[in-house]
Protein backbone atom coordinates (compact mmCIF):
# COMPACT_ATOMS: atom_id res chain seq x y z
CA UNK A 1 0.00 0.00 0.00
CA UNK A 2 1.45 3.39 -1.02
CA UNK A 3 1.95 5.95 1.73
CA UNK A 4 -0.59 8.77 1.78
CA UNK A 5 0.31 12.42 1.53
CA UNK A 6 -2.08 13.69 4.21
CA UNK A 7 -0.09 15.56 6.86
CA UNK A 8 -2.39 18.29 8.13
CA UNK A 9 -5.73 17.54 9.74
CA UNK A 10 -7.78 19.17 6.92
CA UNK A 11 -5.84 16.96 4.49
CA UNK A 12 -6.53 13.92 6.67
CA UNK A 13 -10.20 14.79 6.86
CA UNK A 14 -10.39 15.09 3.08
CA UNK A 15 -8.35 11.95 2.44
CA UNK A 16 -10.52 9.82 4.72
CA UNK A 17 -13.73 11.15 3.23
CA UNK A 18 -12.42 10.48 -0.25
CA UNK A 19 -11.35 6.93 0.61
CA UNK A 20 -14.76 6.17 2.07
CA UNK A 21 -16.68 7.74 -0.82
CA UNK A 22 -14.59 5.98 -3.46
CA UNK A 23 -15.38 2.64 -1.79
CA UNK A 24 -19.09 3.40 -1.57
CA UNK A 25 -19.36 3.70 2.22
CA UNK A 26 -22.61 5.22 3.40
CA UNK A 27 -20.95 6.71 6.46
CA UNK A 28 -17.53 6.87 8.07
CA UNK A 29 -16.35 8.03 11.47
CA UNK A 30 -12.78 8.09 12.69
CA UNK A 31 -11.20 9.11 15.98
CA UNK A 32 -7.71 8.80 17.36
CA UNK A 33 -5.72 9.74 20.42
CA UNK A 34 -1.98 9.97 19.87
CA UNK A 35 0.21 9.47 22.93
CA UNK A 36 3.28 10.83 21.11
CA UNK A 37 1.93 14.25 20.20
CA UNK A 38 -0.71 14.14 22.96
CA UNK A 39 -3.35 15.10 20.45
CA UNK A 40 -6.81 13.81 19.72
CA UNK A 41 -8.73 14.13 16.48
CA UNK A 42 -11.99 12.92 15.11
CA UNK A 43 -14.18 12.93 12.05
CA UNK A 44 -17.84 12.39 12.96
CA UNK A 45 -16.52 11.22 16.31
CA UNK A 46 -19.91 11.37 18.02
CA UNK A 47 -21.89 9.67 15.27
CA UNK A 48 -23.58 6.59 16.69
CA UNK A 49 -23.29 3.21 14.93
CA UNK A 50 -24.51 -0.29 15.65
CA UNK A 51 -21.59 -1.63 17.69
CA UNK A 52 -21.44 -5.11 16.13
CA UNK A 53 -18.62 -7.06 17.80
CA UNK A 54 -16.68 -4.02 18.98
CA UNK A 55 -18.97 -4.15 22.05
CA UNK A 56 -16.97 -7.20 23.13
CA UNK A 57 -14.15 -4.87 24.19
CA UNK A 58 -16.54 -3.28 26.68
CA UNK A 59 -17.42 -6.74 28.02
CA UNK A 60 -13.70 -7.50 28.31
CA UNK A 61 -13.13 -4.34 30.36
CA UNK A 62 -16.09 -5.22 32.59
CA UNK A 63 -14.92 -8.81 33.15
CA UNK A 64 -11.49 -7.65 34.27
CA UNK A 65 -13.05 -5.00 36.50
CA UNK A 66 -14.99 -7.80 38.20
CA UNK A 67 -11.78 -9.79 38.52
CA UNK A 68 -10.11 -6.78 40.15
CA UNK A 69 -13.04 -6.49 42.56
CA UNK A 70 -12.45 -10.09 43.59
CA UNK A 71 -15.87 -11.26 42.44
CA UNK A 72 -14.42 -13.70 39.93
CA UNK A 73 -11.01 -14.96 38.88
CA UNK A 74 -9.60 -15.71 35.41
CA UNK A 75 -9.48 -19.31 36.61
CA UNK A 76 -13.12 -19.37 37.79
CA UNK A 77 -15.16 -21.84 35.81
CA UNK A 78 -18.44 -20.94 34.11
CA UNK A 79 -21.08 -23.32 32.77
CA UNK A 80 -21.25 -23.14 28.97
CA UNK A 81 -24.98 -22.95 28.40
CA UNK A 82 -26.45 -21.60 25.19
CA UNK A 83 -29.61 -20.02 26.57
CA UNK A 84 -30.03 -16.31 27.25
CA UNK A 85 -32.86 -13.97 28.14
CA UNK A 86 -33.78 -11.39 25.50
CA UNK A 87 -33.39 -7.76 26.52
CA UNK A 88 -36.72 -7.14 24.81
CA UNK A 89 -39.05 -9.38 26.81
CA UNK A 90 -36.96 -11.88 28.75
CA UNK A 91 -37.82 -14.73 26.40
CA UNK A 92 -35.04 -17.26 25.81
CA UNK A 93 -32.81 -17.14 22.76
CA UNK A 94 -29.68 -18.94 21.63
CA UNK A 95 -26.52 -18.13 19.74
CA UNK A 96 -26.58 -19.95 16.40
CA UNK A 97 -23.58 -22.25 16.23
CA UNK A 98 -23.47 -21.86 12.47
CA UNK A 99 -23.36 -18.07 12.71
CA UNK A 100 -20.68 -17.93 15.34
CA UNK A 101 -17.10 -17.48 14.15
CA UNK A 102 -15.89 -19.70 16.97
CA UNK A 103 -16.87 -23.36 17.29
CA UNK A 104 -14.59 -24.12 20.24
CA UNK A 105 -16.91 -22.63 22.86
CA UNK A 106 -19.99 -24.32 21.40
CA UNK A 107 -18.12 -27.64 21.64
CA UNK A 108 -17.94 -27.16 25.41
CA UNK A 109 -21.71 -26.89 25.85
CA UNK A 110 -22.76 -28.53 29.10
CA UNK A 111 -19.24 -28.32 30.53
CA UNK A 112 -17.43 -25.47 32.21
CA UNK A 113 -14.77 -23.13 30.88
CA UNK A 114 -12.43 -20.72 32.61
CA UNK A 115 -13.36 -17.04 32.58
CA UNK A 116 -9.95 -16.16 31.13
CA UNK A 117 -10.39 -18.62 28.29
CA UNK A 118 -13.87 -17.34 27.50
CA UNK A 119 -12.54 -13.77 27.41
CA UNK A 120 -9.79 -14.92 25.04
CA UNK A 121 -12.29 -16.59 22.68
CA UNK A 122 -14.61 -13.56 22.87
CA UNK A 123 -11.87 -11.28 21.54
CA UNK A 124 -9.48 -13.31 19.42
CA UNK A 125 -12.06 -15.22 17.39
CA UNK A 126 -15.06 -13.07 18.31
CA UNK A 127 -17.06 -15.85 19.97
CA UNK A 128 -20.64 -14.69 20.39
CA UNK A 129 -21.39 -17.50 22.84
CA UNK A 130 -18.45 -16.55 25.07
CA UNK A 131 -19.58 -12.92 24.96
CA UNK A 132 -23.11 -13.71 26.07
CA UNK A 133 -21.91 -16.03 28.82
CA UNK A 134 -19.66 -13.33 30.24
CA UNK A 135 -22.20 -10.54 29.91
CA UNK A 136 -24.89 -12.75 31.43
CA UNK A 137 -22.59 -13.37 34.38
CA UNK A 138 -21.83 -9.68 34.87
CA UNK A 139 -25.36 -8.44 34.17
CA UNK A 140 -26.03 -5.54 31.80
CA UNK A 141 -26.79 -3.02 34.55
CA UNK A 142 -23.65 -3.87 36.48
CA UNK A 143 -21.62 -3.73 33.29
CA UNK A 144 -22.96 -0.27 32.51
CA UNK A 145 -22.11 0.91 36.02
CA UNK A 146 -18.56 -0.33 35.66
CA UNK A 147 -18.15 1.34 32.27
CA UNK A 148 -19.43 4.60 33.80
CA UNK A 149 -16.88 4.23 36.55
CA UNK A 150 -14.18 3.87 33.90
CA UNK A 151 -15.47 7.17 32.43
CA UNK A 152 -16.12 5.45 29.13
CA UNK A 153 -18.60 7.49 27.11
CA UNK A 154 -20.08 6.77 23.70
CA UNK A 155 -20.34 3.02 24.34
CA UNK A 156 -23.94 2.04 25.00
CA UNK A 157 -24.02 -1.58 26.18
CA UNK A 158 -27.62 -2.76 26.21
CA UNK A 159 -27.74 -6.50 25.50
CA UNK A 160 -26.03 -9.71 24.44
CA UNK A 161 -25.27 -10.47 20.81
CA UNK A 162 -27.69 -12.23 18.44
CA UNK A 163 -30.69 -11.09 20.48
CA UNK A 164 -33.04 -10.81 17.50
CA UNK A 165 -36.09 -9.79 19.51
CA UNK A 166 -34.15 -6.92 21.03
CA UNK A 167 -32.87 -5.96 17.57
CA UNK A 168 -36.44 -5.84 16.25
CA UNK A 169 -37.44 -3.75 19.27
CA UNK A 170 -34.62 -1.29 18.54
CA UNK A 171 -32.59 -2.28 21.61
CA UNK A 172 -29.03 -2.38 20.32
CA UNK A 173 -25.47 -1.93 21.47
CA UNK A 174 -24.18 1.30 19.97
CA UNK A 175 -20.82 2.99 19.81
CA UNK A 176 -19.22 6.14 18.53
CA UNK A 177 -15.65 6.42 17.27
CA UNK A 178 -14.81 8.75 20.16
CA UNK A 179 -16.46 6.30 22.54
CA UNK A 180 -14.35 3.38 21.40
CA UNK A 181 -11.25 5.54 21.72
CA UNK A 182 -12.23 6.34 25.31
CA UNK A 183 -12.72 2.63 25.98
CA UNK A 184 -9.37 1.60 24.55
CA UNK A 185 -7.71 4.49 26.39
CA UNK A 186 -9.22 3.23 29.64
CA UNK A 187 -7.71 -0.18 28.96
CA UNK A 188 -4.34 1.10 27.75
CA UNK A 189 -3.85 3.71 30.46
CA UNK A 190 -4.84 1.26 33.17
CA UNK A 191 -6.25 3.75 35.67
CA UNK A 192 -9.31 1.63 36.34
CA UNK A 193 -7.75 -1.83 36.35
CA UNK A 194 -4.90 -3.54 38.14
CA UNK A 195 -1.63 -3.82 36.23
CA UNK A 196 -2.16 -7.56 35.95
CA UNK A 197 -5.62 -7.12 34.45
CA UNK A 198 -4.42 -4.40 32.08
CA UNK A 199 -1.65 -6.67 30.84
CA UNK A 200 -4.04 -9.59 30.42
CA UNK A 201 -6.50 -7.48 28.40
CA UNK A 202 -3.75 -6.11 26.15
CA UNK A 203 -2.32 -9.57 25.63
CA UNK A 204 -5.76 -10.82 24.62
CA UNK A 205 -6.35 -7.89 22.26
CA UNK A 206 -2.90 -8.38 20.69
CA UNK A 207 -3.81 -12.01 20.01
CA UNK A 208 -6.65 -10.94 17.70
CA UNK A 209 -6.86 -13.35 14.78
CA UNK A 210 -8.81 -11.10 12.37
CA UNK A 211 -6.08 -8.86 10.95
CA UNK A 212 -7.57 -7.55 7.72
CA UNK A 213 -8.59 -4.05 8.81
CA UNK A 214 -6.43 -1.70 10.93
CA UNK A 215 -3.39 -4.04 11.02
CA UNK A 216 -3.49 -4.46 7.24
CA UNK A 217 -2.91 -0.73 6.83
CA UNK A 218 0.21 -0.34 8.94
CA UNK A 219 3.81 -1.41 8.22
CA UNK A 220 5.18 -4.75 9.29
CA UNK A 221 6.48 -4.66 12.84
CA UNK A 222 3.64 -2.44 14.04
CA UNK A 223 1.74 -4.03 16.92
CA UNK A 224 -2.04 -3.68 17.01
CA UNK A 225 -4.25 -4.67 19.96
CA UNK A 226 -7.72 -4.44 18.48
CA UNK A 227 -11.23 -5.72 17.89
CA UNK A 228 -13.16 -5.77 14.66
CA UNK A 229 -16.93 -5.68 14.34
CA UNK A 230 -19.00 -6.58 11.35
CA UNK A 231 -22.65 -7.14 10.54
CA UNK A 232 -24.38 -6.80 7.17
CA UNK A 233 -24.47 -3.01 7.24
CA UNK A 234 -21.48 -1.96 9.33
CA UNK A 235 -17.79 -2.75 9.47
CA UNK A 236 -15.57 -1.40 12.24
CA UNK A 237 -12.16 -1.79 13.77
CA UNK A 238 -10.70 -0.12 16.83
CA UNK A 239 -7.56 -0.64 18.82
CA UNK A 240 -4.18 0.46 20.07
CA UNK A 241 -1.50 0.81 17.41
CA UNK A 242 2.14 0.74 18.45
CA UNK A 243 4.56 1.49 15.59
CA UNK A 244 7.98 -0.09 15.77
CA UNK A 245 10.09 2.36 17.78
CA UNK A 246 7.25 4.87 18.00
CA UNK A 247 4.58 5.99 20.41
CA UNK A 248 1.23 4.28 20.58
CA UNK A 249 -2.03 5.72 19.37
CA UNK A 250 -5.62 4.62 19.85
CA UNK A 251 -7.67 4.50 16.66
CA UNK A 252 -11.31 3.76 15.90
CA UNK A 253 -12.67 3.48 12.35
CA UNK A 254 -16.43 2.95 12.03
CA UNK A 255 -18.14 2.51 8.69
CA UNK A 256 -21.62 1.87 7.35
CA UNK A 257 -22.37 0.14 4.03
CA UNK A 258 -24.93 -1.35 1.75
CA UNK A 259 -25.11 -5.07 2.64
CA UNK A 260 -23.40 -6.34 -0.51
CA UNK A 261 -20.34 -4.11 -0.50
CA UNK A 262 -17.16 -6.16 -0.52
CA UNK A 263 -14.46 -3.54 0.01
CA UNK A 264 -15.20 -2.58 3.57
CA UNK A 265 -12.12 -4.05 5.26
CA UNK A 266 -9.82 -2.72 2.56
CA UNK A 267 -11.29 0.72 3.14
CA UNK A 268 -10.63 0.52 6.88
CA UNK A 269 -7.08 -0.61 6.12
CA UNK A 270 -6.67 2.36 3.80
CA UNK A 271 -7.93 4.75 6.46
CA UNK A 272 -5.65 3.06 8.99
CA UNK A 273 -2.71 3.83 6.68
CA UNK A 274 -3.81 7.45 6.26
CA UNK A 275 -3.83 7.91 10.03
CA UNK A 276 -0.54 6.08 10.46
CA UNK A 277 1.18 8.26 7.88
CA UNK A 278 -0.36 11.40 9.31
CA UNK A 279 0.91 10.65 12.82
CA UNK A 280 4.28 9.57 11.44
CA UNK A 281 4.57 12.93 9.69
CA UNK A 282 3.52 14.76 12.87
CA UNK A 283 6.16 12.88 14.84
CA UNK A 284 8.82 13.68 12.23
CA UNK A 285 7.83 17.35 12.30
CA UNK A 286 8.00 17.45 16.09
CA UNK A 287 11.42 15.88 15.99
CA UNK A 288 12.69 18.53 13.53
CA UNK A 289 11.22 21.30 15.68
CA UNK A 290 12.74 19.75 18.79
CA UNK A 291 16.15 19.62 17.17
CA UNK A 292 15.73 23.30 16.19
CA UNK A 293 15.05 24.18 19.82
CA UNK A 294 18.32 22.57 20.84
CA UNK A 295 20.42 24.85 18.61
CA UNK B 1 -14.56 -52.22 36.48
CA UNK B 2 -15.11 -50.53 39.81
CA UNK B 3 -12.12 -48.60 41.17
CA UNK B 4 -10.29 -49.55 44.33
CA UNK B 5 -11.14 -46.21 45.88
CA UNK B 6 -14.87 -46.70 46.13
CA UNK B 7 -17.84 -44.95 47.55
CA UNK B 8 -17.58 -47.15 50.65
CA UNK B 9 -14.21 -45.64 51.48
CA UNK B 10 -15.74 -42.19 51.83
CA UNK B 11 -16.54 -40.79 55.24
CA UNK B 12 -20.22 -40.17 55.90
CA UNK B 13 -20.75 -36.98 57.87
CA UNK B 14 -23.58 -35.38 59.76
CA UNK B 15 -23.39 -31.98 58.08
CA UNK B 16 -24.91 -30.19 61.07
CA UNK B 17 -21.53 -30.76 62.72
CA UNK B 18 -19.48 -29.11 59.96
CA UNK B 19 -18.09 -25.58 60.22
CA UNK B 20 -20.41 -22.59 60.35
CA UNK B 21 -19.74 -21.53 56.77
CA UNK B 22 -20.58 -24.96 55.39
CA UNK B 23 -23.64 -25.33 57.58
CA UNK B 24 -24.88 -21.96 56.34
CA UNK B 25 -24.40 -23.09 52.73
CA UNK B 26 -25.58 -26.72 52.96
CA UNK B 27 -28.33 -25.99 55.52
CA UNK B 28 -28.47 -29.64 56.63
CA UNK B 29 -31.84 -30.76 57.96
CA UNK B 30 -33.35 -27.33 57.51
CA UNK B 31 -36.69 -26.65 55.91
CA UNK B 32 -36.97 -24.85 52.58
CA UNK B 33 -40.00 -24.19 50.41
CA UNK B 34 -40.37 -25.24 46.83
CA UNK B 35 -41.81 -22.85 44.26
CA UNK B 36 -45.33 -24.00 45.14
CA UNK B 37 -44.81 -23.10 48.81
CA UNK B 38 -44.49 -26.70 49.98
CA UNK B 39 -42.02 -27.16 52.85
CA UNK B 40 -39.22 -29.69 52.32
CA UNK B 41 -36.52 -30.80 54.75
CA UNK B 42 -32.99 -30.76 53.32
CA UNK B 43 -30.66 -33.76 53.71
CA UNK B 44 -28.45 -34.00 56.74
CA UNK B 45 -26.00 -36.78 55.88
CA UNK B 46 -23.38 -36.35 53.21
CA UNK B 47 -20.43 -38.15 51.66
CA UNK B 48 -17.19 -36.27 52.29
CA UNK B 49 -15.04 -36.20 49.15
CA UNK B 50 -11.41 -35.36 49.93
CA UNK B 51 -10.25 -34.22 46.47
CA UNK B 52 -11.22 -33.78 42.84
CA UNK B 53 -8.96 -36.71 42.00
CA UNK B 54 -11.08 -38.89 44.28
CA UNK B 55 -14.25 -37.55 42.67
CA UNK B 56 -12.85 -38.46 39.26
CA UNK B 57 -11.90 -41.93 40.34
CA UNK B 58 -14.86 -43.00 42.45
CA UNK B 59 -17.53 -44.80 40.46
CA UNK B 60 -21.01 -44.53 41.93
CA UNK B 61 -22.19 -47.06 39.37
CA UNK B 62 -20.27 -48.74 36.55
CA UNK B 63 -21.15 -45.87 34.17
CA UNK B 64 -21.19 -42.82 36.43
CA UNK B 65 -18.38 -41.33 38.45
CA UNK B 66 -18.93 -39.11 41.44
CA UNK B 67 -17.52 -35.97 39.78
CA UNK B 68 -20.39 -35.98 37.29
CA UNK B 69 -22.83 -35.22 40.11
CA UNK B 70 -20.75 -32.43 41.62
CA UNK B 71 -19.47 -30.42 38.65
CA UNK B 72 -20.51 -26.83 39.41
CA UNK B 73 -19.40 -23.42 38.24
CA UNK B 74 -18.66 -20.18 40.07
CA UNK B 75 -22.34 -19.75 40.90
CA UNK B 76 -21.87 -22.30 43.65
CA UNK B 77 -20.80 -20.92 47.02
CA UNK B 78 -17.02 -20.87 47.18
CA UNK B 79 -16.86 -22.83 50.45
CA UNK B 80 -18.96 -25.58 48.90
CA UNK B 81 -16.60 -25.72 45.91
CA UNK B 82 -13.58 -26.14 48.17
CA UNK B 83 -12.38 -29.63 49.12
CA UNK B 84 -13.28 -31.57 51.08
CA UNK B 85 -16.66 -31.33 49.37
CA UNK B 86 -19.99 -32.84 50.34
CA UNK B 87 -22.72 -34.64 48.39
CA UNK B 88 -25.96 -36.02 49.92
CA UNK B 89 -26.11 -39.79 50.34
CA UNK B 90 -29.16 -40.04 48.09
CA UNK B 91 -26.93 -39.43 45.08
CA UNK B 92 -26.46 -43.22 44.97
CA UNK B 93 -30.18 -43.76 44.42
CA UNK B 94 -30.18 -41.26 41.59
CA UNK B 95 -27.10 -42.88 40.05
CA UNK B 96 -28.75 -46.32 40.17
CA UNK B 97 -31.69 -44.95 38.18
CA UNK B 98 -29.37 -43.30 35.72
CA UNK B 99 -27.48 -46.54 35.25
CA UNK B 100 -30.71 -48.21 34.14
CA UNK B 101 -31.33 -45.36 31.71
CA UNK B 102 -27.74 -45.52 30.48
CA UNK B 103 -28.06 -49.24 29.72
CA UNK B 104 -31.29 -48.65 27.83
CA UNK B 105 -29.70 -45.95 25.66
CA UNK B 106 -26.56 -48.06 25.19
CA UNK B 107 -24.45 -44.93 24.94
CA UNK B 108 -22.93 -42.17 27.04
CA UNK B 109 -25.22 -39.99 29.13
CA UNK B 110 -23.76 -36.56 29.85
CA UNK B 111 -24.79 -34.57 32.93
CA UNK B 112 -24.46 -30.78 32.52
CA UNK B 113 -22.37 -28.62 34.81
CA UNK B 114 -24.59 -27.30 37.63
CA UNK B 115 -26.86 -30.18 36.67
CA UNK B 116 -26.16 -32.53 39.56
CA UNK B 117 -26.01 -31.63 43.26
CA UNK B 118 -26.35 -27.91 43.97
CA UNK B 119 -26.28 -26.55 47.49
CA UNK B 120 -29.04 -24.25 48.73
CA UNK B 121 -26.44 -21.45 48.49
CA UNK B 122 -25.94 -22.00 44.75
CA UNK B 123 -27.12 -18.94 42.82
CA UNK B 124 -29.50 -21.14 40.79
CA UNK B 125 -31.12 -22.47 43.98
CA UNK B 126 -33.96 -19.97 44.36
CA UNK B 127 -36.45 -22.50 45.76
CA UNK B 128 -36.24 -26.07 46.95
CA UNK B 129 -35.31 -28.30 44.05
CA UNK B 130 -34.28 -31.98 44.08
CA UNK B 131 -30.85 -30.77 42.92
CA UNK B 132 -30.40 -29.66 46.56
CA UNK B 133 -31.07 -33.25 47.66
CA UNK B 134 -28.60 -34.74 45.16
CA UNK B 135 -31.52 -36.52 43.51
CA UNK B 136 -31.79 -34.63 40.21
CA UNK B 137 -29.74 -34.34 37.05
CA UNK B 138 -29.85 -32.22 33.95
CA UNK B 139 -28.76 -34.28 30.97
CA UNK B 140 -27.54 -32.20 28.05
CA UNK B 141 -26.32 -34.91 25.72
CA UNK B 142 -26.96 -38.61 25.09
CA UNK B 143 -24.43 -40.21 22.77
CA UNK B 144 -24.25 -37.90 19.75
CA UNK B 145 -27.62 -36.27 20.45
CA UNK B 146 -27.70 -32.80 21.95
CA UNK B 147 -30.78 -32.48 24.13
CA UNK B 148 -31.50 -28.89 23.13
CA UNK B 149 -34.75 -29.26 21.24
CA UNK B 150 -38.22 -30.67 21.70
CA UNK B 151 -37.78 -33.77 19.55
CA UNK B 152 -34.64 -35.06 21.27
CA UNK B 153 -35.77 -34.16 24.78
CA UNK B 154 -39.16 -35.82 24.39
CA UNK B 155 -37.69 -38.89 22.67
CA UNK B 156 -35.33 -39.59 25.56
CA UNK B 157 -38.01 -38.67 28.11
CA UNK B 158 -40.26 -41.38 26.65
CA UNK B 159 -37.43 -43.87 26.86
CA UNK B 160 -36.69 -42.93 30.49
CA UNK B 161 -40.36 -43.26 31.46
CA UNK B 162 -40.57 -46.69 29.86
CA UNK B 163 -37.79 -48.13 31.98
CA UNK B 164 -38.15 -45.94 35.07
CA UNK B 165 -41.81 -45.00 35.52
CA UNK B 166 -41.19 -43.43 38.95
CA UNK B 167 -38.83 -40.77 37.61
CA UNK B 168 -40.02 -37.18 37.37
CA UNK B 169 -39.09 -35.61 34.04
CA UNK B 170 -39.67 -31.96 33.41
CA UNK B 171 -41.84 -31.32 30.35
CA UNK B 172 -40.34 -29.53 27.38
CA UNK B 173 -40.95 -25.80 27.36
CA UNK B 174 -39.68 -22.33 28.20
CA UNK B 175 -41.72 -21.68 31.32
CA UNK B 176 -40.66 -22.24 34.95
CA UNK B 177 -40.87 -25.95 35.73
CA UNK B 178 -40.10 -26.82 32.11
CA UNK B 179 -36.81 -27.36 30.27
CA UNK B 180 -35.85 -26.59 26.69
CA UNK B 181 -32.09 -27.11 26.56
CA UNK B 182 -31.66 -30.26 28.69
CA UNK B 183 -33.64 -33.14 30.15
CA UNK B 184 -34.24 -32.84 33.88
CA UNK B 185 -34.74 -36.15 35.70
CA UNK B 186 -35.23 -36.58 39.41
CA UNK B 187 -36.30 -39.16 41.95
CA UNK B 188 -37.98 -36.63 44.23
CA UNK B 189 -37.07 -35.13 47.59
CA UNK B 190 -35.45 -38.28 48.78
CA UNK B 191 -33.29 -38.41 51.92
CA UNK B 192 -30.96 -41.26 52.78
CA UNK B 193 -29.84 -41.71 56.38
CA UNK B 194 -26.99 -44.00 57.38
CA UNK B 195 -27.49 -46.95 59.71
CA UNK B 196 -26.96 -46.23 63.38
CA UNK B 197 -28.69 -42.88 63.51
CA UNK B 198 -30.52 -42.65 66.80
CA UNK B 199 -33.82 -40.82 67.27
CA UNK B 200 -32.19 -38.38 69.69
CA UNK B 201 -30.00 -37.28 66.80
CA UNK B 202 -33.05 -35.41 65.55
CA UNK B 203 -32.33 -31.80 64.77
CA UNK B 204 -33.65 -29.22 67.14
CA UNK B 205 -36.63 -27.63 65.42
CA UNK B 206 -35.13 -24.21 66.08
CA UNK B 207 -32.23 -25.17 63.86
CA UNK B 208 -34.63 -26.07 61.12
Amino acid sequence: MAPSEATSTPDLHYAIRSAAEEAGAKAVAVAFHDYGSRTAWCLEGDRSFHAASTIKVAVLAVVYALIDEGEISPLSRLHVRNRFASAADGSPYRVGAGRDANAAVHAQRGKTMRIGDLAHHMITTSSNLATNLLLDLAGVERARELLDRMQVTGVDLRRGVEDEKAFEAGINNRVTAAGLVSLFRAIHEGEHHSEESRDAMLETLHAQEFRSAIPAGVPDGTRVAHKTGEISTVSHDAGIVTPSGGDSYVLAVLTEWEPDNGSRRETIARISRLVYDHLDAVAALEQVEGEGDDE
Amino acid sequence: MMSEIGLRSLRVVDATKLGDELVAALRPGQVVEDRHGVSRRLPRYFYEIPSWEDALEIEVTPSFSLWEFMDVDLREEEGVRTFPRYVPLAVTVLAAHLEVFRRETDTYVHIAANGGYRSPAHRLSANASPHMWGTAVNIHRVGDDDLDGQEAIERYARLARQVLPALWIRPFGEEPGEADDHMHLDVGYLVVEPRGVEPDDEIDEEDA
